[in-house]
């Protein structure tokens, strides 16, 4: 058999909590008592002793319920071991918090640290724009969070210049304590009646961070898969 | 008094009303259906000659304004305001239109009429009704035409193919047959022999401004003194010259080289990635069209050089590789990794529960975009930025803005008459264009596909319409189209730019830039661009008889290109 495939994709050992294994996979090393969520069917493998209480009634319904029917189950990973995490491909950017705190749209939340404040947050003014709205996990503390994005991710500074304007649909995360409104930006007039409809973007000012997407693809493979 | 017309009737406006200035109201309507009415001011032999004088909603007016559109009123989906004396010699005949915008057919038409109004009383009506039609997408309702004085029509005949067919009626698709002819720069057939000449000169009895007495009610505004009439805007183009023009090499205008990324450094030696590079900017030096000669540095001012790249870890410069003991460039999707990438800066030792050095900032250094200087520039391989405050306005696929900071605004456009009805006959393969205008930054991407900036210097490129993303409005863009039996869908676009400035190519994986030679064949769904000089033919091959088993041809096609040497052509591993 060729070695050079097999052996230039072996893992590493471990050097951090969570960490990349090429770009589309999340490594979690997991240890007793440092729990992990996960978000529901994302483990492509595991080694070790690893139990996953998957979306268990209480959870499921907490989370979905405060989803709004959009739920973005989750799993809660305990154990010891080491835990693979993907989601169809789509890049993983691992990100640790030292007492951060960022809002990350549900959709793309892989992974985090369970001893992180998280909650669910409603992204004031765009659900009345947004089809079904837009829900984010605002998580906070000192741990890890694994997050993707179809495509390379971008980050840009919001305090540059002025505000800062992203298309819902590529918004991954954001740091909280930005101002955020909706806006639309596209005139009506030149645009109704004609193709794409209307266009709404989320503004965002303050001194703060946003991470984009590459694609205007913002479908959940994940709960499609359900 | 009003005269009803029938399908087919005929009659001397004259006989109609006396005055020249008319008001034409059409009234169609159906659940479900949008219509999008239209005049085209045709010639004697029913072309299109000058697209000025086709009338619709991104060209609301001729160039002397004897055909205006004025939108809904009175009852009327649309109306048009006709100023007879002032239409110019060379058009004969002004054919109102109805075709559908997206689904729908016209047997679902609701019964609606075309009338003309002379001096605010209705003279002529033409009704007619959905049960006329059958699975018609466009109508062609009535005719004013020239024989012995203007006359009118009631036409009432229906086109299959809608807009498309409707245009290809009127001579205006005659360009880009099979095969291609050596591309001259602007279409040639949209402007068919002899007509352009003859329509030159004004027609100077026809200039009178519109007699008071017949203003229609519905159309306030003055009558425009008469304005100067222009010669067609079609040129005929000056054929190119036979050997492709090479363009100075093509700076990289970002740190990632503009489109056969550079594979990890890691993985492959500097060298091996280098005869790609150059490849796909458009050949190199100038007169004797060499392929592969080795890439020049990038442009100084337009690529952050490698001292001012403010995040030296964030994308590796040509050929530079990453620092050591800096945060590794994120990885190429879809390239070989060996072992996990370094999310950042990551301790030794055993595992850590909490945050690692560096904490959120450091790893999202890596990913930092927006600090990168130049018009165009080109954060990762899948995003470009573009800052409108240096040199003009932008157009951009609809929908692929992801992010933009200042004062933006963004407009629906039509990129010309031309390139903009052609651009809706490509269907879903060219989604609408929008303008970008102001002074901020636009991020733009697509779907996660690899992009790529083209410089054009002078040059001209062929880019299959999909594969479009953004461009300066300052090229100069026209549409041309492939047809052959066996291209899926009947037919490929392709836009044609040329100029000096910027475009946008997305493909899906990383393209192959492959020279033209006397056998080069590429897939008709794989293929992206391909320098205008090369001649493009349409080749049906005969397979191995194992692939015809029943309910397939054992046809494929390819599309040949053949032309001068320094001619190339872009293909991605991905075909759609």
């Amino acid at each position: 058999m060729d070695q050079r495939m097999i052996a230039g994709h072996a893992p590493t050992p471990p050097a951090a909590r969570m960490e990349n294994h090429g770009p589309t996979m999340a490594r979690v090393a997991m240890t007793t008592g440092q729990d992990v969520f996960a978000r529901a069917g994302s483990m492509v493998a595991y080694e070790g002793y690893i139990q996953y209480e998957s979306n268990p009634a209480s959870w499921g319904r907490a989370i979905a319920g405060r989803l709004t029917g959009e739920s973005v189950p989750l799993m809660k990973c305990q154990g010891d071991g080491l835990l693979y995490l993907a989601d169809y491909g789509a890049n993983v950017v691992c990100l640790p918090l030292e007492n951060d705190n960022i809002s990350v749209n549900a959709t793309n939340v892989l992974a985090f640290d369970a001893h992180l404040e998280w909650g669910v947050q409603r992204v004031k003014g765009i659900a009345k724009f947004a089809g079904q709205g837009l829900f984010n996990l605002g998580i906070s503390g000192t741990g890890w969070v694994a997050v993707t994005s179809r495509g390379l991710p971008i980050v840009v500074d919001c305090a540059q210049s002025g505000e800062t304007y992203v298309d819902p649909d590529a918004l991954v995360a954001w740091s909280t304590g930005l101002q955020v409104n909706g806006k639309r930006s596209f005139k009506a007039g030149s645009l109704i009646g004609r193709g794409s409809g209307e266009a709404y973007q989320l503004g965002f000012s303050g001194t703060g961070f946003v991470i984009v997407q590459p694609s205007e693809d913002s479908t959940d493979r994940l709960a499609q898969q359900q | 008094m009003v005269t009803q017309f029938t399908r087919g009737q005929k009659a001397r406006l004259s006989d109609l009303t006396r005055g020249t200035d008319l008001y034409v109201g059409v009234q169609i309507s159906g659940p479900g259906l949008v219509f999008d009415i239209s005049c085209f001011g045709l010639d004697a032999e029913e072309r299109l000659s000058d697209d000025r004088y086709f009338v619709f909603y991104n060209q609301p007016k001729s160039p002397e304004e004897a055909l205006q559109l004025l939108g809904a009123q009175a009852g009327d989906t649309e109306s048009f305001r006709v100023t007879l004396d002032k239409v110019p010699a060379a058009i004969d005949r002004l054919a109102f239109t109805a075709t559908i915008d997206g689904e729908g057919t016209m047997a679902q038409a609701a019964p609606g009429y075309l009338r003309i109004v002379a001096g605010g009383e209705e003279v002529a009506r033409y009704s007619f009704d959905g049960s006329e039609f059958s699975t018609e997408r466009a109508v062609m309702l009535g005719d004013f035409y020239r024989k012995d004085g203007w006359r009118f029509a009631a036409v009432g005949q229906g086109f299959d193919g809608g807009l498309a067919a409707l245009l290809r009626h009127f001579g205006g698709e005659v360009e880009d047959e099979e095969p291609e002819p050596e591309p001259a720069g602007a279409a040639p057939g949209f402007a068919p022999p002899g007509a352009a000449p003859g329509f030159a000169p004004p027609a100077a009895p026809g200039f009178a401004p519109p007699a008071a007495a017949s203003a229609p009610p519905a159309a306030p505004q003055p009558a425009p003194p008469p304005a100067a009439f222009q010669p067609p805007a079609p040129q005929p183009a000056a054929p190119q010259p036979a050997a492709f023009q090479p363009p100075p090499p093509q700076p990289a205008p970002a740190p990632q080289p503009p489109v056969a990324p550079q594979p990890p450094v890691a993985t492959q030696p500097p060298a091996a990635p280098q005869p790609a590079q150059p490849a796909y900017g458009l050949p190199q030096p100038a007169g004797t069209g060499a392929f592969a000669a080795p890439p020049t540095a990038p442009q100084p001012g337009f690529a952050p050089q490698p001292g001012q790249s403010p995040q030296p870890g964030f994308a590796p410069q040509p050929g530079q590789p990453p620092q050591p003991g800096q945060p590794a460039a994120y990885p190429q999707p879809g390239l070989p990794q060996g072992g996990p990438v370094q999310g950042g800066p990551v301790q030794g030792g055993p595992v850590q529960g909490g945050p690692v050095q560096g904490g959120l900032r450091g790893t999202l250094d890596q990913f930092r975009g927006g600090t990168e200087q130049g018009r165009w520039a080109q954060p990762n391989a899948q995003l470009i930025r573009v800052d409108l405050g240096e040199g003009g306005p932008v157009l951009a696929r609809q929908g692929s803005m992801v992010l933009y900071q200042g004062d933006v605004d963004f407009g629906y456009k039509g990129a010309g008459v031309r390139g903009r009805l052609k651009a809706r006959m490509t269907g879903e393969g060219f989604p609408s264009l929008m303008r970008c205008t102001g002074s901020g930054r636009v991020f733009l991407a697509e779907e996660a596909a690899r992009l790529h900036l083209v410089e054009l210097q002078g040059d001209a490129l062929c880019v299959t319409s999909q594969h479009v993303l953004a461009f300066d409005e300052s090229l100069d863009c026209d549409v041309r189209r492939i047809d052959g039996h066996g291209i899926p869908g009947g037919s490929l676009f392709a836009l044609q730019f040329q100029g000096h400035g910027t475009l946008v190519l997305t493909t899906r994986g990383e393209p192959l830039v492959m020279p033209v030679t006397p056998m080069t064949f590429a897939d008709a769904n794989a293929i992206v661009a391909w320098s205008a000089a090369a001649q493009v033919l349409v080749a049906n091959q005969v397979r191995l008889r194992r692939h015809a088993y029943p309910g397939h041809t054992g046809e494929t096609t390819q599309l040949q290109f053949r032309g001068a040497p320094g001619n190339f052509a872009i293909v991605q591993p991905y075909e759609i």
